[in-house]
């Protein structure tokens, strides 16, 4: 069983958060084993299998189960990387050398992409879809 | 050892055409030069003292002295305010003068002359006419502050380490924050901020043969405003402080994932005291409890800190930076 994370925290003003993956959709139709969603109220279900508003307790159990996991640059990389559970993380424009971990297999396009000013708040930054690596490559790294 | 990268920064108000002329002309008459001169004119309003011989004098001496200078519009929030400015403008020292002061023309050699590696500030005798000024046993300890006079004001004759400065000093730059939660008066900034440098393992030092004047004009300054209930604020957030000298303040005004980030951080502080957004996984006390006393958390923002560093590592590197661990 895989989890996914799809989306990162909803930005104060509204908007599409930068840093959420756009090929979900694609990459999904690829994975050939069970996949559970997790996230909160609000989120898109992208698989029949969504656990919403999860205790970070719950969470961590079914962290502990999974045969891996995919996340966008959110909570749920730095969450697994305390349990100790490495994963892949999906980077767009935040810099994975300073908001990732080196135990996960951080998929970064090019660091050409990379926002100028890390620290900026999100909502001051343009979404990009064409940052992202494409659900092939991902799937590469999940078998 | 003489330090070359250093800012001189004078707020003004109200002085213009009294005091502030003699501070500028005592700066631009020092033995060794400051690499820039900034005035943070907090006039409620300001005017162009490019239209003032005497301003213009100034700034073409400046400019024959190859001393950069700048007059900004200040934002009329407390000297505070524009000495955060100063602290984070790039320069490796900044050199504090008041508005009615004049150092004497070694004050900013000699201070210098003492900016070694360990040291985040220094400071000389801050003498006014008027008073008596006699050698008296002052210890310069946050402890006594309540039961002796500042150090500054008397001749001293040999160097002290102290654990605060209150008036005219240089100090380290971009090492510790000005408390922006204080009022605008900005009662006790100069003693939080010199003990903050102390805090972080700085020496303060109240040094001999660095006299500046202080003319105590009767008009204008910075604090030209005497409103009781001010004073008694900025002194609550002092003594806040001051009342958790043993410990290291921990403030957690961040994400959940920056609050895991942090977690192999906390292990490694001596003494946290932990205000946290995110108890479940850094347990600690709330973040309104934080600002109630200190007034302001900007300084343990670590996202604005990375930003002013510049950075380029881990987030978990950055705040083991912020904490000093």
């Amino acid at each position: 069983m895989i989890i996914i994370s799809p989306y990162a925290k909803p930005l104060p003003k509204g908007g599409v958060n930068p840093k959420n993956y756009p090929y979900w959709t694609e990459l999904l139709k690829l994975i050939r084993e069970p996949v559970i969603q997790v996230g909160v109220d609000g989120e898109q279900q992208l698989t029949q299998d969504f656990r919403k508003n999860l205790s970070l307790s719950d969470l961590a159990i079914l962290v502990s189960q999974c045969r891996t996991w995919i996340s966008c640059d959110s909570f749920f990389q730095h969450f697994c990387w305390d349990l100790g559970k490495p994963g892949i993380v999906l980077w767009g424009q935040s810099d994975p050398l300073i908001y990732g971990h080196p135990e996960n297999i951080n998929l970064l396009k090019d660091r050409s992409y990379l926002y100028h000013n890390q620290f900026l708040s999100w909502d001051l930054i343009p979404m990009r879809q064409d940052c992202f690596v494409e659900p092939e490559r991902v799937l590469a790294h999940l078998i | 050892m003489i330090r070359n990268n250093i800012l001189c920064s004078i707020s003004t108000k109200g002085r213009y055409f009294t005091t502030l002329p003699l501070a500028i002309a005592a700066v631009i008459n020092q033995t060794q030069l400051p690499k820039r001169l900034v005035i943070f004119d907090d006039n409620d309003e300001p005017q162009d003292m490019r239209q003032q011989s005497v301003y213009t004098n100034f700034f073409q001496i400046m400019d024959i002295k190859g001393i950069e200078w700048q007059w900004l519009w200040a934002g009329k929030k407390g000297q505070h305010h524009n000495h955060q400015i100063s602290n984070t403008m790039g320069y490796d020292w900044v050199w504090r003068v008041d508005d009615d002061t004049i150092p004497e023309p070694n004050v900013l050699e000699n201070l210098s002359k003492y900016c070694s590696d360990d040291i985040g500030a220094v400071g000389g005798s801050i003498f006014t006419p008027s008073w008596k000024m006699e050698p008296t046993e002052v210890t310069g300890l946050i402890d006594n502050i309540y039961q002796e006079p500042n150090i500054q004001w008397f001749p001293i004759t040999q160097v002290k380490e102290v654990e605060h400065l209150h008036c005219s000093f240089l100090y380290r730059a971009g090492v510790a924050d000005y408390n922006l939660g204080l009022s605008r008066v900005a009662h006790r900034e100069e003693t939080l901020f010199t003990y903050e440098l102390k805090h972080r393992g700085y020496r303060i030092l109240a040094v001999p043969d660095a006299v500046t004047w202080h003319l105590k004009s009767p008009t204008g300054g910075i604090r030209d405003t005497h409103i009781a209930e001010l004073f008694d604020q900025d002194e609550k957030i002092f003594q806040n402080t001051i009342n958790m000298r043993d410990k290291t303040i921990v403030v957690l005004n961040n994400g959940m994932g920056d609050h895991i980030m942090f977690k192999p951080v906390l292990k490694d502080i001596k003494n946290p005291v932990v205000f946290s957004c995110y108890p479940e996984i850094i347990p600690g006390r709330s973040i309104q409890e934080a600002k109630d006393l200190f007034g302001d958390i900007e300084q343990w923002n670590i996202y604005a800190k990375m930003d002013q560093w510049h950075w380029t590592e881990s987030v978990e590197k950055a705040f083991r930076k912020l904490y000093g661990v």
